[in-house]
Formats: structure tokens, sequence, C-alpha cells
């Protein structure tokens, strides 16, 4: 894809999103009151600040979730290449899911999965 | 598979633990303890049994009869560390998490045999980091002590930093010579202003992790903060593998500026050893004062490194070998008295011979040798490192360094002076030491006599560093 | 895609990155914000080496996979770094350096 066509194709994005948010602002017939204007949160009206912290415990699932997700980009190349790395290949990514697979056991078995 | 033996054997014991320690029931966690210390035993043994060396993954692994030497070395730390370390894992902080200490500690093993035999950047890189990382989590293992934990974010913080800056440097290393293998770099390294530049970064990095002068602000609190086993592993082994890969690095990879790193290191040597002593003299807390008298040890192997020869590599691994014995001797016996009185101060020491004087005449071998009084191991470990700094004309930092070794002479002798001499109205009382810490201190004691008396282990070392330069 | 775009231009850019993610790393005082320079001193090491690979050496791919094994460690390092600030929050209800001061010289 040359700069000319990437260019070109941001253009018509653009433009075909402009269209659609117009359409739907002209068509649609409007009503307001001071409720809609609010935050929504089910219906009733809202409590406190929007810019909470989060729970420290959201952080423990947080860094489970980063290093298992990480670890595709190591299986993404052997998934390219699979047919070609062949039955040694095939090994190396069983071992490398195994000692995947112990350290999830061990998160499990720590507790570390279970929301306190 | 046989080139690798180390780190297989290793990953190997790593997992079994794993899975013991899954299946482990909740209480009986401390029975770990006997099956990891005669597993790395074993392993130890079987890392002397010789085999074939050669080179792996297309020139990124490779041992020779040296490297697998510096492993061995490597192992013989680790094994005595995890003996020291059981009368701290039996208390009651600790007793969830036994298998862990042995499990994170054999990762950083594992990288750093791995560190030690890399052919290529990435090799290292990687090695590096699974050397270090671990190494924060333990650091901040005693999970209720503030101290511990502020130690594991400092370690990591600035080990993430010093890698990040040394992976600067090799982005540019490779952006100059379109490799990352070592012989290649070397091949096609011609000392261009940016080469240079990323030579700097790469040297700040090491430094960082070896913690030489400019960079050493960290390893005091790291050192004080972590537990003390923590400590002792930081400043012994994991600072030895990082000075065997460094000299190795420097001699291969950059051969070719050696006249400029040379300078560097002249600089930073006498810096680390000055500053290192001074800072030490004036520490009260006995991890602290270890710390800084380990970062003054770093200074005196950068002697062995600037000899630059057969004789350079052969010293700073004869030295690092004498270390490895002589400072967990001094850790062992300051493990022992933190764990059963929980006192880490020096004036603490006060009247220790009167109380327990097996203990006390370990701590006085251990620090003899740390300060290099002749009949001692240490002083011959010295004594070639200054041999080899001598020997390329660099007689003014043999003069500085020697000055130093009589400056540190006078603050271990504090302690040894406190131990005999002193009079303490409260001295720590007399205590029974349990098997595991005699076994430990007699390994080292046996290290140090043997080492230091008999020369066929240098005649060795110097025999197999022919390969490296 | 990319063909205009010179080899200085991610050079230039990779080294503000670097620059910023140091002044982050001595200025700020919360420690995730610490360890989001950290990560952008390495993210600017990744320019580098993706950047050299493609533009200066493209036959072999051993940039690309430094990059990869650098993101893997850094989400490791993060994940570890990240594990301990959370400890350092449960025994000092926040995680600023300022805190951290038990030892000093």
């Amino acid at each position: 894809m040359s700069a000319e066509s990437l260019i070109l194709f941001f253009i018509v994005g653009a433009f075909l999103v402009g269209i659609a948010l117009l359409f739907s602002s002209y068509i649609p017939p409007t009503s307001t009151n001071p409720q809609k204007a609010e935050t929504y949160e089910c219906g009733i009206p809202t409590e406190g600040l929007s810019w909470l912290q989060f729970n420290v415990g959201y952080y423990l699932f947080a860094i489970i979730f980063l290093v298992f997700d990480v670890e595709t980009v190591f299986i993404f190349p052997w998934a390219k290449v699979m047919k070609e790395a062949g039955m040694r290949g095939f090994v190396e990514i069983v071992i490398f899911f195994f000692i995947l697979g112990i350290g999830l056991l061990y998160a499990w078995k720590k507790g570390a999965l279970k929301w306190e | 598979m046989l080139i690798m033996r180390h780190e297989l054997l290793l990953i190997a014991i790593t997992v079994i633990l794993l899975l013991i320690e899954i299946f482990l029931p909740h209480d009986k966690k401390h029975k770990i303890i006997l099956p990891a210390i005669l597993l790395m035993a074993l392993v130890t043994a079987a890392g002397f049994i010789p085999g074939p060396t050669g080179v792996l993954f297309g020139g990124m692994y490779g041992t020779s009869a040296l490297i697998l030497l510096m492993k061995n070395i490597l192992n013989i730390g680790v094994l005595i560390v995890f003996i020291q370390s059981v009368s701290w894992l039996k208390l009651d902080d600790q007793k969830e998490k036994i298998s862990e200490f042995f499990i994170l500690l054999l990762s950083t093993l594992i990288g750093m045999d791995y560190m030690i035999s890399s052919g290529d950047f990435l090799m290292f890189y990687l090695g590096l980091e699974l050397a270090t990382i671990p190494i924060a989590t333990l650091a901040a293992f005693e999970r209720y002590k503030e101290k511990s934990a502020e130690a594991g974010v400092k370690l990591i913080f600035m080990s993430a930093l010093s890698s990040g800056i040394l992976l600067y440097g090799l982005s540019m290393i490779y952006g100059t010579t379109g490799t990352v293998y070592f012989p290649e770099v070397a091949a096609t390294f011609q000392s261009t202003p940016l080469q240079i530049l990323a030579f700097i970064f790469f040297f700040a990095g090491m430094a960082f992790k070896i913690s030489l002068v400019p960079f050493h602000l960290w390893a005091a609190d790291v050192y004080e903060g972590a537990p003390i086993n923590v400590t002792s592993y930081l400043s012994v082994i994991s600072k030895g593998a990082a000075v065997f890969i460094f000299t190795i690095i420097l001699y291969t990879v950059f051969a070719k500026i050696a006249l400029m790193w040379r300078d560097v290191i002249y600089v930073i040597a006498i810096l680390t050893m000055t500053m290192g002593n001074l800072f030490a003299m004036r520490q009260r807390n006995i991890k602290r004062f270890l710390a800084f008298s380990s970062i003054a040890q770093a200074g005196f192997i950068l002697l062995g490194i600037i000899g630059q020869s057969q004789l350079g590599m052969t010293t700073v691994i004869y030295f690092v070998l004498i270390y490895i014995f002589s400072n967990l001797g001094a850790f062992g016996v300051a493990t022992i008295i933190s764990n059963k009185t929980g006192k880490e101060s020096i004036d603490d020491y006060d009247g220790f011979y009167r109380t327990n004087p097996m203990l006390s005449l370990t701590m006085m071998l251990a620090l003899f040798s740390l300060a290099g009084i002749p009949p001692i191991a240490g002083f011959f470990g010295k004594f070639f490192l200054f041999a080899a700094a001598a020997k390329q004309g660099l007689y003014i930092l043999v003069l500085i360094a020697v000055l130093n070794t009589i400056v540190s002479l006078y603050y271990y002798l504090l302690i040894i002076k406190a131990m005999f001499l002193n009079r303490s109205d409260q001295p720590i009382g007399y205590f029974k030491s349990d098997g595991y810490t005699r076994l430990g201190l007699a390994i080292c004691i046996a290290g140090i006599l043997i080492i230091g008396f008999a020369s066929p282990v240098y005649e060795f070392i110097l025999k197999l560093s022919y390969g490296i330069y | 895609m990319f063909e205009g775009v010179p080899l200085t231009w991610f050079l230039i850019l990779a080294t503000i990155m670097f620059f910023v993610g140091i002044y982050g790393f001595l200025v700020r005082k919360n420690l995730i914000t610490i360890l989001m320079s950290l990560e952008l001193i390495l993210n600017s090491v990744n320019i580098n080496f993706v950047a050299f690979n493609k533009l200066l050496y493209p036959e072999h791919l051993e940039g690309m996979f430094f990059t990869v094994f650098i993101i893997a460690v850094a989400a490791a390092e993060a994940s570890v770094a990240i594990a301990i600030i959370i400890n350092i929050y449960r025994r000092l209800v926040n995680i600023d350096v300022e805190n951290m001061k038990e030892m000093k010289y």
C-alpha cells in the first residue's frame, strides 16, 4: 500500500463517519430533560466523582493477565511456521505450554484467581 | 543436550520443586528444605563431571571449559546460600514461602548460567533479566517489613533502569554493526563516535549491576533492607556472575577499544575502592557494612580486569572463588546472629567471643580473608589481582589499591576487636547453631583454607583461561 | 508503507522517548508513574531495534527478535514491580516515593 492510498483511505473513512454522524443527528426525533444529561448510572442519580481509584485487588488480576497475555508473542511466530517447524517445533511449544501451565496451576493453588 | 547440561539440570530441579510445592499440603511446607538442598548438591556434583563443550543455536549459546568452571563456582555458592538460609526459612514469618525462596533463587541461577555462556547480546540480555527480576521479589520477601518492600522496589526500578540504559547502548551497537552476535560485533566494530557512545551506555548499565562507584547508590539500601540471606546472595553470587560476563564481553567484544575502556576502568577502580572503603568505615549496621565492603571488593576485581590478559581472567575468577567463600562465611555468621537474636548492629557484637567462641573464630577467619591477611586465601586472591595490574605497568593504580587494602584492614579489624576485646554488659547470649548452619560455615572455612594453600586450583584456572583472550 | 520516512526520524523519536523516560524516572513521585517511565525507556529501545532492522538490515530479523523478547521481559518486570508496589500500598496506604525513606545514608 502506498502513502497516497493510505491518505485516501483516511479521507474516505473520515468522510463516511462524518456522514453517519450527520444523519443520526438530523433524522431521529429529539427530546431532552435534565435527567438525561446526567452521567448514566443504572437510572438513579449519580453519587460521587467518576475519577475513582481502582481497587488494589484489581492489579493482582492485571499482573496475571499481563504475563500470560504477553506470552502469546512467542506463540504467534510458532503458529506462523507450524508446518515447517514440524515435530521438533511442536515438542518445543508443548514444553513451553507445560511450563506456563505449571505457572497457572501455581497461581490457582495460591488462590490468586479468587476475587476477594 | 549435553552441552547445556548445567542449565537443563537446574531447570529440571526447579520444575520438580515447583511441582512439589503445588502438591504439598499447607502445613508441611518445611519438608521441602531437605530435598531442595539434596537436589542442589546433586546438581553441583554433577556439574563437575566432564562433558562435551561447544556452541548451540547458531552461536547464541556456547560453553568452554572455563565457562563450565564459572558455572560450577556459582553452583557451589548457591548451595552454600541454600544451606545457610535454612535457619532463616524456619522462622515463622517465612514458613509459608520456603519453596518459593528455593525456586526463585534457582531461576536466578539459571539466568546467570545462560548469561555467562551467551554468545550474542540477546541471550545475554535474557540471562541478565532472568538473573535480576526474581532477586527483586526475593528482596521484598519479608512481606511484613517495610524495609524489605522498600529494598525490593529500589532493586527492581534500578535494575530496570540500568537494563534500559544497557539496551539503548545495545540498540546502537546493532544499528552500527548489523548483528548482535559477539564474534561478528567484535569483527565489525570500528570505534566510530556512535559506537563509543553505545559502549558508554553499555558500560553504565553493567556498572549499575556490579554496583561500581558512580552507580552504586542503590546497593547499600537494597542490601540493608533485603533479608540477610538474599543480601549475601546479591553481594556474592549475582555480583560474581555479572563480573564474569562483564570480563568476557570486555575481552572479546570490545577488544578493539581496549585502550579506551582501560582508562575508564582505571578511574572507576580507584573511585570504587576508595568510596567503598570510606563509606564502609562509618557503617554501624552489619549488612550495610558488608554491602560497602563488597563495593570496595568490586573495585579490586576491576584491577584484574584491567590486567587484560590470560592472567587477568584467571585472577578475576580466582578472586571471585575466594570471595564467595569468605564473604559467605562472614554473612553466615551474621545470618545466624540475626536469626537467633535479631541483632544487626556492629555494637551488639561486643564480647561475642566470650559467649560464642567458635562463631567468632569463623567470623575472624572470613574477615581476615576479605581483608587479605597473608596466610589466608584472600591474600593470594588480592595479590594476584595486583600482580595482573602491575604487569601492565599500572604501578600508581596498584599503589592506591594497596593503600585501600590497608584502610580496609582497619575496619575489618574493628569488628574483630569488638568481638574479642570489647567488653559489654549485655553480650549476645550463648546459642547453639543448628546443623545446617554448621555445615554451611564448615564448607566456607574449608574453602578458604584449601584454596589458600593449594596452588593447583590457581594453576588449573590459569590453564583453562587460554581460550578466552 | 513507510518508505518515505528516513531513519533519522525514528532515531530522533526514540531518543526523545528515552530521555523523557529518564526524566520521568527521576522527577516523578508516584511509583506507578515511574514504572510508566521505565516502559517509555524500553519502548524507545524497541523503536530503535525495529527501525534499524527494517531500514538498514532487512535481510536478518535479529532486531525483531530482540524487540519481541524485550516486550516479554518488560511485562515480567512490570508484573513483579506492580506486585511489590501493591505490597507497599498495603503497608503505607499510598505509593509515593517520598514515603520510602527508611534507609538513607
